[in-house]
């Protein structure tokens, strides 16, 4: 049994989908959390100056994305067939839309007025109308790919939950059952509701 | 035997990642192209609301650039032979993919003062970061992972396409990254697909 060393700053940040999905898989791993100051001796050894990392059996993989799905295909939580697993991949690359765009042009943005407006609309129109798509996406059962967990659901919610605290309210699933009961799925997921209890509360 | 339908615009852009492993794979799909003028009327239609889609056997459809790269790539056995090379792949992917949004990001960037901005940041410290981690990725023989040629490749040589038509120098004194653009535009698919696509703006 190989051991797995995940590598990150103390919060949940981008590592967290990993965590999330180390945990609903039942793996054992070191959770090892850097200080700011320990970062720059470690960063030229790594592949892309960049954490978080993995480490297993003297290799070492880096973009939370690409280790989230390695972890998920050892788990079987990647999708059954090659047609499921690309359902998958297309909520997660998605979810990196909605991500990056809630970076770029709130999280990023200088100007206050700028970002009030930008976050109006984030809220109030591209959000509504991208959960809506993904309602489609979703079974009535609250799963995206098949009829069981997979990383699809769990980076869903992992982006939802990521997105609110910068939020004057959470995201609201009203409306869409479907996604209500993907959130529940994840949460009620022996490994991962451990986790929500046992986690480190972090400021981000 | 599956059916395999492509929609896109008429133009390389997020398009042509599947073409050209649907090329490598010699792989039958049809290659649709939406002028811009239909695309208000299709848009309601669509998945998620973007392009490209592919629809498989008529009966279900995948949005999303590089899911349906890594799907094609699959169908022509192009992902990575084992799951921890298939991450190596995805790990490169990710990398190009981020690379290319701040590009487009820079292209669309209205306000000149943070455009100015952006093009100091991507030319004096991303690029030459990106680039340089990329090189060592790659293999002296010009892959990124394994001997053969995977889908990180190929993705790569189609984002440097698209940014060597406006900095013909970007590759320059990288030579694993030149040699993985040779191995790419000599896989015998690819060949005869660039050879043959339309010619297009963008």
């Amino acid at each position: 049994m190989p051991s797995y060393k995940l590598t990150y700053f103390n919060g949940r940040g981008t590592a967290e989908i990993v965590r999330l999905v180390l945990a609903a898989a039942g793996m054992e791993y070191e959770d090892v959390r850097l200080e700011q100051d320990q970062w720059p001796e470690l960063k030229p050894n790594t592949p892309m100056g960049q954490l978080p990392i993995l480490e297993m059996d003297g290799t070492m993989l880096c973009q939370s994305n690409s280790i989230a799905r390695y972890v998920a295909k050892l788990a079987g939580l990647a999708g059954k067939t090659p047609l499921d697993q690309a359902r998958v991949d297309m909520v997660m690359d998605g979810m990196v839309d909605m991500g990056n765009k809630f970076a770029y042009e709130i999280y990023y943005e200088k100007d206050e007025d700028k970002k009030a407006e930008k976050k109006k609309d984030y809220v109030e129109k591209y959000v509504p109308q991208f959960f809506s798509s993904l309602n489609k996406l979703a079974s009535d059962g609250g799963y995206f790919a098949g009829d069981e967990l997979t990383l699809a659901d769990i980076a869903f919610y992992n982006m939802v939950t990521m997105v609110n605290p910068y939020l004057e309210q959470p995201l609201s699933l009203d409306g869409f059952p479907n996604l209500e009961k993907v959130v529940d799925n994840v949460t009620s997921n022996p490994g991962i509701a451990k986790w929500l209890k046992e986690r480190p509360e972090t400021p981000y | 035997m599956s059916s395999y339908k492509l929609t896109y615009f008429n133009g390389r852009g997020r398009g042509e990642p599947a073409r050209l492993l649907f090329a490598a794979g010699g792989i039958q799909y049809e290659d649709h192209r939406v002028e811009f003028a239909e695309w208000q009327a299709l848009k309601p239609k669509t998945q998620l609301g973007y392009l490209p889609m592919l629809e498989v056997d008529g009966t279900t459809t995948i949005s999303e650039t590089l899911a349906i790269a890594r799907f094609v790539a699959k169908l022509a056995g192009m992902v990575g032979k084992t799951p921890l090379d298939e991450a190596r792949a995805d790990m490169v992917v990710d990398v190009v993919k981020a690379l290319f949004d701040k590009i487009v990001t820079l292209h669309f960037e209205k306000d000149e003062t943070k455009k100015v901005g952006l093009q100091k940041e991507l030319f004096e410290k991303t690029m030459p970061t990106s680039l340089g981690n990329l090189e060592k990725l790659a293999s002296a023989e010009g892959y990124f992972v394994g001997n053969s040629l995977t889908w990180a490749d190929v993705y790569f040589y189609h984002v440097t396409d698209m940014i060597t038509a406006n900095y013909p120098d970007l590759l320059k004194d990288y030579v694993n990254l030149n040699k993985v653009v040779g191995n790419v535009k000599s896989n015998p698919g690819i060949a005869k697909w660039l050879k043959e696509r339309p010619e297009t703006p963008f």
